[in-house]
């Protein structure tokens, strides 16, 4: 019998033939010496930071819920009825200021018995006059610029608030202790300290903007980690033809090809992660978009975390025999089939073109509902701007092929871009999504904004601060409005001594109560404020109508009459009826005036009065508002005036007067996605710089060629320059028409109509602005590749 | 002290890789015209030797003149300069700009010397037609032979009329028969144009087409007499 056997086939295919040339290819990565593993290092690298943005991004939800929980689990429960004071129970009032645009959250607790229920992150209650404090808040007021928050927390610090009872490190947060607060004085008695509501389910179109930034910001860093596992593939190719040459089959080298790759997602998945578990440290030390975390919540969803590990290796063995199919590895050099080849359009275009046809042909969002669900949404956007990827090789294809002539630099870049416009293309790929998906997000956005934002009927340019002093003592009354007018910073206080008057006398037939108004006394200044007064000097008085309409007339008409008396005492209650009166007659040069809305946005009526008319100290139980105007230029001066405000009573509290406010979801979902494309900007960034490195890296003996024919520096950098630039301009005009398009599908399907041209325009331009630095910093790599050195073979 | 008439002298050139010494002392002179062969093993410090002399890099010590400058005290600018106008390269594999064509890759020298395009691609053709490759002026390098690719090469470190050729294994990747016909169109044109060819090989067969051979060994230059 022969000793010589016919060769066998290799097995063809199978599990067992794909693990072994898989785990050949990852041999031949991990041996590769030293060009091997730097090869390998570049791809991990590139891998990693996608990786690491994908594990972030997939942090994001648990960060969120775990604010809630935090946020939720420091406010006192709700109860339905009053709470009996027991040694379980304490009484607690709300302390809230800010601090320039910080909110300071803070609490007087006061407990009733021994066993009193402790906030979350507090070991003990802070005694009378003393507090126990946030890290952050600590380090505040330590700092110079806290010494103007100082007088608002004149507490002994006692102790800290531990995580539990923080939202973020960057809270600013404090407990304080009081010997007298009552339910009675403002407090509330509470048993425990933690709520649970039900989350709100999030508004239809907001829900749209947040699955459509998501694939946004997802789909540069998936589109960069296929870029980063063809990383050397040139090198590679002539590594398998020799493998060919020893016996592989062409399945088998494409497989082996995979291995390799498969080893750089391995280790870029590694790398990753520790550059995920590194970051996350700074967690509390990074603010974006006014989050801070602890490192703690920066943890994936494992589900999550589980998807990125099994989807960035499977990818880079998808993406490797992807692209190798138009390469035929022969034993004696590699055959590039599609040199000669036009990319073709017609397999491109269904993909924007189905995209679109998603988002518009299946229902859309009507207020707050959608008959479009998530999937959907989110599978058009992916379609779209997936065929935004798609589309860009072949523009560049397109538009470079009918390019020639020109300088130098200008014949080396088109005519490198016409044999490899593939790789420059892939380079700015990332970026072109990334803005025509900003632009559709922005036109989103812009369009829908008004539905978020609510006018409040205040004016902030008549005046800038309210309070509502919490003493009826007309004395302490007197005290808050003139120490408001001597607070540095402030040119004016709009301040009202508010209380209420009343047809003296028994109630007539048919009366279930006397008919009353208000009564207002404050200086001409004021009421001038509140009321169409016409000329006023002290000792007048008006009767003021309702010019809205909304109080019935006849309650003023049968009170604030001209030459009417009107009684201030309260004969309502128990003890109302043996009550002495406080009476006080209108006079009857009192003139009928319309009333004037306050920079509040709220009308007054009834009858107004200067304090030479009518002493305050008539009126019973007196409340007084204080509306505070501002000297503009003065900084600091809305904390001047938090600071009397705290000085008078820590219960007293100032709030900045705003024209409008935005809708919290709108705002979270605005602020979470900021964050998360100021990540996936960086990402980008990093990337870009990664991919030019690896490009010149490929190209380095061609430069030293380049170099020892005495080609100047600036012959190379242009070159270099515009094989970035026409890719990034075809990218950007094709991201800007993209985008547009995009917009305008997500605009009809959220039934709004408009396009806002100022939004748009900047995003091209930082995308531009953002190039154009990456490349700047890839300059320093080519003058090093440049070197001689380079021509050394041995 | 440098030979008389020579057009390129090397005094004492020393070159260090790291601890790795890959130049001790070399001297080197070529005259116009002639064509030197440096051989030596693997290692020994030729094409250093070769990088030297083209002013591609600049020696730990000793001294390199060419005419009437010397190179080693000129800076990278200048040395840059001398290369587009007075020298020209050959390399082993060609190093074809792998997307120009072969027209635009044998023009690249003189474009980079300001000729005007048409000029220079003019010039190349008749460059390709006397290396007898003017049928691939329009392909890529990655489109042609080896052999094809060599020649081009030759065209293009020979169409700027350069006064020193220098040549690092210009027939290293080629078969015998292809590799003669490159030598003898380089040596030839070399010889019609009086440029000087320093011709790094370390197969005798290449040597034979030289005038003259030195050999390179441990950094240092002996003539075939195996004296220093």
């Amino acid at each position: 019998m022969s000793g010589r056997t016919r060769p066998r086939p290799a097995a063809a295919g199978g599990p067992r033939a794909w693990a072994r040339d898989l785990a050949m290819g990852m041999r031949f990565a991990a041996g590769g010496g030293r060009e091997g593993w730097t090869r390998t290092l570049l791809t991990a690298l590139g891998v990693g930071l996608g990786v690491t943005l994908l594990l972030a991004a997939a942090s994001l939800p648990t960060l969120l819920e775990n604010r809630t929980v935090r946020r939720e689990a420091v406010a006192p429960a709700e109860t339905e009825r009053p709470v009996p004071p027991s040694p379980r129970t304490l009484v607690q009032a709300p302390l809230e200021t800010a601090f320039r645009s910080e909110p300071v959250r803070g609490q007087l607790l006061r407990p009733d018995g021994a066993r009193p229920p402790l906030p979350p992150g507090v070991t003990a209650l802070p005694g009378p006059d003393q507090m126990v404090l946030s890290p952050a808040l600590r380090k505040l007021l330590h700092s110079p610029e806290g010494a103007l928050l100082r007088p608002r927390l004149p507490f002994k610090d006692v102790g800290t608030i531990g995580p539990a009872g923080l939202v973020g490190p960057g809270d600013l947060a404090y407990y304080a202790g009081s010997a007298t607060l009552t339910p009675e004085n403002g407090g509330h008695r509470i048993r425990a300290f933690g709520v649970t509501r039900a989350p709100e389910p999030l508004d239809a179109k907001l829900l749209a903007v947040l699955i459509v930034g998501c694939v946004v910001l997802l789909m540069p860093v998936a589109l960069f980690i296929a870029t980063a596992v063809r990383f050397g593939g040139e090198r590679r190719d002539r590594r398998l033809a020799a493998l060919r040459l020893i016996g592989a089959d062409a399945r088998m080298t494409r497989r082996t090809a995979a291995g390799e790759a498969l080893f750089g997602a391995l280790c870029g998945l590694l790398v990753g992660t520790v550059l995920f578990l590194v970051g996350r440290q700074f967690a509390d030390r990074i603010t974006f978009w006014d989050i801070i975390a602890f490192p703690s919540d920066v943890t994936p969803v494992p589900w999550l975390a589980a998807l990125v590990a099994a989807a960035v290796p499977l990818a880079a063995v998808a993406v490797t025999l992807l692209a190798l199919r138009r390469v035929g590895i022969e034993p004696l050099g590699v055959v590039r089939s599609g040199g000669g080849r036009r990319r073709r359009l017609w397999w491109r275009l269904p993909f924007p073109a189905a995209g679109i046809a998603l988002l518009l042909l299946n229902g859309g969002i009507e207020g707050s509902r959608s008959t479009a669900g998530p999937f959907l949404i989110g599978g058009g956007a992916a379609l779209f701007l997936l065929g935004v990827a798609l589309l860009l090789p072949w523009a560049v294809d397109a538009t470079v092929s009918r390019l020639s002539g020109g300088p130098v630099p200008w014949q080396l870049a088109v005519r490198r871009l016409q044999l490899s416009g593939g790789t420059a293309a892939r380079a700015v790929s990332g970026i072109t999504v990334a803005v025509a998906g900003a632009i559709a997000l922005q036109l989103l956005f812009s369009a829908i904004q008004s539905d978020y934002l609510k006018v409040t009927g205040q004016d902030s340019s008549r005046a800038q601060l309210q309070s509502t002093l919490p003493s009826h003592d007309i004395g302490t009354i007197r005290k808050t409005i003139s120490a408001f007018r001597e607070t540095e910073g402030v040119r004016g206080v709009i301040a009202t001594i508010e209380a209420s008057a009343s047809r003296p006398g028994p109630l007539r037939k048919g009366e279930t109560f006397a008919p009353s108004t208000q009564v207002t006394v404050g200086d001409c200044a004021t009421l001038r404020e509140l009321a169409r007064t016409g000329p006023c000097k002290d000792g007048d008085v008006f009767v003021v109508k309702d010019a809205g309409g909304q109080v019935e007339g006849s309650y003023i008409d049968e009170t604030a009459r001209p030459g009417a008396t009107v009684d201030f005492a309260f004969h309502d209650g128990p003890d109302g009826a043996g009550k002495r009166p406080r009476l006080w007659t209108v006079p009857r040069s009192a003139r009928t005036v319309e009333s004037r809305k306050d920079p509040m946005g709220q009308d007054s009526f009834g009858l107004f009065a200067t304090p030479g008319a009518l002493d305050p100290a008539l009126l019973e139980e007196p409340m007084a508002r204080a509306m505070i105007q501002l000297a503009p230029g003065v900084l600091d001066a809305v904390e001047h005036a938090r600071n009397t405000a705290a000085g008078i009573s820590p219960l007293m509290s100032v709030r900045a007067l705003r024209d409008t406010v935005r809708d919290g979801q709108y705002t979270s979902v605005r602020t979470g996605l900021g964050v998360a494309a100021g990540a996936t900007l960086a990402l980008i960034a990093a990337s870009m710089l990664v991919t030019m490195v690896e490009q010149l890296r490929e190209r380095r003996r061609l430069l030293s060629v380049l170099v020892a024919f005495g080609t100047r520096r600036a012959t190379l950098a242009w070159s270099v320059l515009w094989q970035t630039a026409v890719p990034v301009v075809l990218g950007l005009a094709l991201a800007l028409s993209g985008g547009l398009a995009l917009g305008l599908a997500l605009l009809r399907m959220a039934g709004t109509a408009g396009l806002d041209w100022s939004v748009v325009w900047p995003l091209p331009a930082a995308g531009a602005a953002l190039i154009a630095v990456v490349t700047l910093l890839s300059l320093p790599p080519l003058w090093r590749m440049m070197r001689p050195e380079g021509l050394r073979t041995e | 002290m440098t030979p008389e008439g020579s057009l390129l002298a090397a005094e004492g050139l020393r070159k260090a890789y790291g601890p790795t010494p890959a130049l001790d002392g070399a001297d080197f002179s070529i005259h116009p015209g002639e064509v030197v062969a440096v051989m030596g093993p693997s290692g020994s410090g030729k094409s250093t030797l070769l990088h030297c002399l083209a002013g591609i890099i600049r020696p730990d010590s000793g001294t390199v003149r060419y005419g009437p400058h010397t190179l080693t005290d000129l800076s990278d600018t200048h040395r840059s300069a001398l290369r587009r106008t007075d020298f020209g390269f050959v390399f082993q594999f060609g190093q074809l700009v792998p997307e120009l064509t072969c027209l635009e890759n044998v023009a690249l020298p003189l474009r980079l010397n300001a000729t005007r395009r048409k000029a220079a691609e003019h010039r190349a053709r008749d460059w390709l037609e006397r290396l007898e490759v003017d049928d691939v002026a329009a392909k890529r390098p990655g489109e042609i032979s080896g052999g094809q690719g060599q020649r081009v090469a030759v065209a293009r470190a020979l169409a700027p009329q350069p006064r020193v050729v220098f040549a690092d294994e210009p027939t290293g990747a080629l078969d015998s028969l292809n590799g003669e016909r490159v030598l003898t169109l380089l040596t030839d044109a070399a010889r019609d144009t009086s440029a000087a060819v320093v011709l790094v090989t370390h197969e005798a067969r290449v040597a034979a087409y030289a005038d003259r051979e030195i050999v390179v060994r441990d950094g240092r230059v002996k003539d075939m007499a195996g004296r220093i």
